[in-house]
């Protein structure tokens, strides 16, 4: 039962990540019908951007120390009876890192965002009215036009990056089990997590949200009422690119920069449709569902399992509930 | 660049030119003509864009002190993507360019493909990335060989350090690639006859695993040493990283493409020292350990030369790179001393004569090639103070 | 002005080459794909193998995309099948004539087409996307299983065997494309009056609204599993030819990687039209080689700018994907269109 519980956890670490990814396919879903294949890249573009402004920028010359390793005299002090990989040192590692760490964060969020707004406006908008098939695939060859300017621009480097949260060993015993979790694992969560929480109540209560909603709910209806569409589409983009960059920023901690960070896009679209394309509610759900049966394929069968667990589930799924857990179902009207 | 309006020609009838010469016209040799693929975009895009200056750095330096018996060499990499079926198109391209002398290729996938063509006509000596056991051989695959041990000898010497030290559990994780699945099925023979009990097999992705699932086995499982396989730039250190900050004691040993001081170096100055111990096989010797390696001397010299700002080492991708070029260069001035033609029969045979030679550093000690192979190597460790691997065994001959 | 063609019996409006300016261009199609082995080096070959394959799974794929409406990502899945069951076929019978070995790939992927098309009854859209890549995916785990591996090599691929014809083995790639290239002619032709028939119009029925078809008396249910069928026959011969094509194979050539490629072949072509596959297959698979020939001769094959130039050519390409869907969003065949509206109305068009 204790194991039990240890799997569950990772489980749900793992859930909140992937659903931080699949937050940026269905909010660009959601508001121009479009799914978006290249999300996994713009997920490694905010990667790359946070390594840029965590830890390629704070190296240059004209940066000011404390902004690479911020040591006030009360850290030093409390740092110097740590002993190494103790809880205490981890923190204070962290908090000389934070300068970077925020400024890694910003430097990332403006940047995809204004990538985003590139790519809609360059890309997706000469499309619109075009099938939404044709915008698809139009994604997929942005696939290879993020990875190549990826490579130019950083040349695919394998990087490391420092963790967003204090990373140290939380350990507690439940059921006469030794469990443990990691705090930056931790931190994560917590902040895909909030992200989530922010970006319903934006999309419940800000005008702009309501007016996402509408444009999904019925897009010409939308136009009709006088809600700006094309800039509905334009802020669907950017909560992807922005979503997406904390993402890159939290994959990268985890399991290093490198160009293979954009293959994680595509598995995250079996999570998607299996919670329902347009519900945020059901992707929500669906990733914590993987999340949790792949730790436990992991744990008991092994990690070749582990890897076909979404694609059996989603089968699964949306053979009993064709629009996924909570989709949308589409009224056919001859 | 700028594309001008000759360039474009040229490319135009370049592009004529190898879609249209048929195999039969070659133009006579007037140099010796290396091809490569190396996976410059996709996924290992890393390790293809480290290791692709030691062949300009190459051809460059052979030119410089005179070409291979009086003639210049010309060396071609193109990117495969990563891709067999890419890196086979690039193969064919390069050899309808004219004579082709050596191939390297950039995956097992790739040399698996390309190896039952390579015959009479298409034949080429080929060396590869890849220390995948079914390519050391020589039956089967009289063209291909690697500038070291296969993974299975490499497990096999991490198996034997174990053993030596008194070990008696141990752990795989590997990737569920055909690199990380290679050596496997070799190593749980090997520890059984050395009497070590695999405790835990963990398969893991290639990229982007999910680190506290292994961590969590991996202490379940408690094994003394666990030997990491299949990975290049990601996993290795976030696995042992969650495994020191777990606090488990197991000491993690690794395989040549998990051995990357550069890589293991960026954990360090990002996230800790987390690497600190990390052991593991390495055939050739790192590049900071040139006291006895005139070769490293001579290419840190030429690299100086070119580059003032080149910071002094040289990763151990690019190393195997360049051994596989040195190993070509060498059977070519054999055959041409023996005044026999440049077939890739006569290269081939006169790398399986490879006897007692002298690596100029890369090993230790004079090594032979048998079965296309170097079996050579020896176990190092990495302290994250001084950010060096070391030497905790002597050259280990498997 | 012309304005029409003038025809006095319906086998004429119903001819697939209707006019003699495309009579011609078809003959002169044919000298050239006859003619081609015998000039070209082994890496055109290679190319013109490899491009043949795909522009019959591309075929395939149209059948369910373009004339269905039913998506599929998971077409790389019956590749694998094809690719597998000639692989295995020969490990049991290692003489089989090569004819039998594609009939019989063709079956089994078409039985594999019916248990992917299952879903479709229930799913549509990118929901049916999802469903059939993951059925990608589940293919091709089984396949990398060890109790599979005798037949499907696991992990780390097969050799694949050579065709064999009447005592000759088709060891070299020009005597392969003499082999895989008539197939193909064939496989084309009869998808093209495959969509003739009653039967070809009832899945163009139900790809413009499935439920008004049904209303017409067809059965969505055969119609949807046959349609799967087939196209998945066309991906299983092209798995066959592939393993006959090339010397080995590996489970990860057949996975997403490919089950994308075929959907953008056929999209750059024009989904729905016969043709499309064709141009979209040569254009998506010449396309790289052509920037790396390009390239290569500007950079003169350098390491160091090789290193700049390869992301270079990855953009490049993406770019050109994205300019056809906006340009030329129904992809080659509307260029094509435009070309014998040119030379139809020669010398009035401008």
């Amino acid at each position: 039962m204790g194991q039990f519980v240890q799997y569950l956890i990772n489980g749900v670490i793992s859930g909140g990540i992937l659903a931080l990814i699949a937050l940026g396919i269905v909010s660009v879903f959601k508001a121009t019908k479009v799914v978006n294949f290249a999300h996994g890249h713009l997920i490694l573009f905010g990667a790359y951007f946070y390594f840029t402004f965590a830890v390629m920028l704070p190296e240059a010359a004209f940066m000011p120390d404390w902004v690479r390793s911020w040591e006030p005299e009360w850290l030093v002090a409390y740092r110097a009876d740590a002993p190494s990989f103790s809880p205490k040192a981890a923190i204070a590692s962290w908090i000389s890192d934070v300068p970077r760490i925020l400024l890694g964060l910003a430097g990332a969020l403006a940047a995809n965002a204004l990538l985003a707004l590139l790519i809609e406006r360059l890309v997706m908008r000469p499309l619109l009215g075009q099938s939404t098939f044709a915008m698809i695939l139009s994604t997929v060859g942005l696939i290879w036009v993020l990875e190549g300017s990826a490579g130019l621009i950083w040349t695919a480097e394998a990087e490391q990056v420092p963790s967003l949260g204090p990373n140290f060993p939380i350990r507690f015993e439940l059921f006469g089990a030794n469990l443990f979790l990691f705090s930056g694992s931790l931190f994560n969560l917590l902040i895909a997590l909030a992200l989530f929480a922010a970006l319903m109540l934006v999309l419940r209560y800000t005008r702009s949200g309501v007016a996402i909603r509408a444009t999904a709910e019925d897009q010409s209806t939308a136009y009709a009422m006088g809600i700006n569409v094309p800039r509905v589409f334009s802020s669907a983009w950017l909560i992807a690119s922005t979503t997406g960059a904390v993402a890159g920023a939290i994959l990268a901690t985890r399991t290093g920069l490198s160009p293979a960070i954009g293959l994680f896009g595509l598995s995250v679209l079996a999570v998607v449709l299996m919670g329902g394309l347009d519900s945020f509610a059901g992707v929500l759900l669906a990733s914590m569902l993987i999340g949790v049966l792949q730790a436990m394929t992991q744990w008991k069968l092994g990690g070749e399992y582990a890897e076909i667990v979404p694609y059996v589930a989603v089968l699964i799924v949306i053979l009993i509930r064709p629009h996924g857990f909570l989709g949308q179902e589409e009224i056919e009207r001859i | 660049m700028a594309m001008k309006r000759r360039t474009v020609l040229k490319a135009g009838a370049a592009l004529a030119a190898a879609t249209m010469a048929p195999a039969i016209v070659r133009a006579e040799t007037k140099q010796w003509r290396v091809a490569a693929s190396l996976p410059m975009t996709g996924p290992f895009a890393t390790a293809g864009q480290l290791v692709a200056p030691a062949f300009a750095e190459f051809e460059q330096q052979v030119n410089d002190s005179g070409g291979i018996g009086g003639r210049p060499i010309k060396v071609e990499v193109e990117d495969s993507g990563y891709i067999p079926r890419n890196a086979l198109a690039n193969f064919q391209r390069a050899m309808a360019g004219g004579d082709l002398h050596f191939y390297f290729g950039d995956s097992t996938g790739f040399m698996e493909l390309v190896g039952p063509t390579l015959e009479g006509d298409n034949a080429v000596m080929m060396g590869s990335t890849s220390f995948a056991s079914s390519l050391a051989n020589p039956a089967e695959r009289p063209y291909q060989f690697m500038a070291g041990p296969t993974y299975e000898d490499q497990f096999e010497i991490l198996l034997k350090d174990i053993a030596d030290k008194g070990g008696k559990t141990v752990a795989f994780v590997y990737s569920d690639t055909e690199f990380g699945r290679d050596p496997i099925e070799h190593g749980r023979k090997v520890a059984a006859d050395l009497g070590i009990e695999v405790v835990l097999e963990e398969v893991t992705k290639a990229e982007g695993a999910d680190i506290e699932n292994h961590v969590t086995k991996l202490a379940q499982a408690n094994p003394e040493y666990t030997i990491l396989q299949g990975y290049v730039t990601g996993v290795w250190p976030q696995l042992i990283g969650g495994a020191r900050a777990f606090g488990l004691q197991t000491q993690f040993m690794g395989t040549f493409w998990g051995m990357e001081k550069v890589i293991a170096d960026r954990v360090t100055d990002q996230a800790g020292p987390f690497l600190d111990g990390y052991q593991g096989v390495m055939p050739y010797r790192y590049f900071y350990d040139q006291e006895d390696a005139p070769f490293y001397q001579q290419l840190g010299a030429y690299k100086k030369s070119i580059n003032p700002d080149f910071p002094g080492y040289v990763v151990t991708w690019e190393l195997e790179g360049r051994l596989n070029l040195e190993l070509w260069k060498l059977c070519m001035n054999r055959v041409i001393e023996a005044d026999k033609p440049v077939t890739p029969d006569n290269l081939m045979a006169e790398l399986r004569a490879i006897d007692n030679w002298d690596s100029g550093g890369f090993f230790g000690q004079p090594v032979d090639v048998v079965d296309h192979k170097i079996g050579q190597g020896r176990v190092y460790r990495y302290s994250a103070d001084s950010k060096l691997f070391t030497p905790v065994s002597d050259w280990i001959q498997v | 002005m012309i304005t029409g063609h003038y025809k006095t019996r319906y086998t004429a409006d119903e001819g697939i080459w209707s006019t003699w300016p495309k009579q011609a261009g078809l003959v002169a199609a044919l000298v050239a794909l006859a003619v081609l082995p015998l000039i070209a080096n082994n890496y055109v070959l290679l190319l013109a193998g490899q491009i043949a394959i795909f522009i019959i799974a591309v075929v395939g794929l149209n059948v369910l995309v373009g004339y269905t409406g039913l998506m599929s990502l998971g077409h790389g899945a019956f590749f694998a099948i094809g690719a597998y069951t000639t692989v295995a076929v020969h490990h049991e019978f290692p003489n089989t004539f090569p004819l039998i070995t594609l009939l019989i790939s063709i079956a089994v992927a078409a039985a594999f087409g019916v248990l992917f098309g299952l879903p479709s009854l229930r799913v549509k859209g990118l929901y049916l996307a999802v469903a059939t890549l993951s059925a990608n995916f589940i293919v091709l785990f089984l396949i990398r299983q060890e109790w599979l591996a005798e037949w499907t090599g696991g992990v780390s691929g097969t050799e694949t065997p050579n065709a064999v014809l009447f005592g000759y083995e088709l060891r070299s790639q020009r005597a392969q494309y003499y082999f895989i290239v008539p197939i193909m002619l064939i496989m084309l032709l009869f998808a093209q009056n495959l969509f003739r028939t009653r039967f070809g119009r009832a899945l163009i029925a139900i790809r413009d609204k499935d439920y008004s078809a049904e209303i017409l008396g067809i059965s969505l249910y055969s119609h949807k599993l046959k349609s799967f069928a087939i196209s998945a026959a066309y991906c299983g011969a092209a798995g066959c030819l592939w393993a006959y094509f090339f010397p080995a194979i590996l489970p990860e050539d057949f996975g997403l990687n490919m089950s994308i490629t075929l959907v953008v072949c056929l999209v750059a072509g024009g989904m729905g039209r016969t043709l499309g596959p064709v141009f979209g297959t040569v254009l998506i698979l010449l396309v790289p080689e052509i920037l790396k020939i390009v390239f290569a001769n500007v950079t003169d094959g350098d390491a160091n700018a090789q290193m700049l130039f390869s992301p270079m050519r990855d953009i490049a390409f993406g770019v050109l994907i994205i300019g056809f869907l906006i340009f030329e969003p129904m992809g080659l065949v509307s260029i094509w269109d435009r070309f014998w509206r040119f030379v139809d109305r020669w010398p009035f068009s401008k």
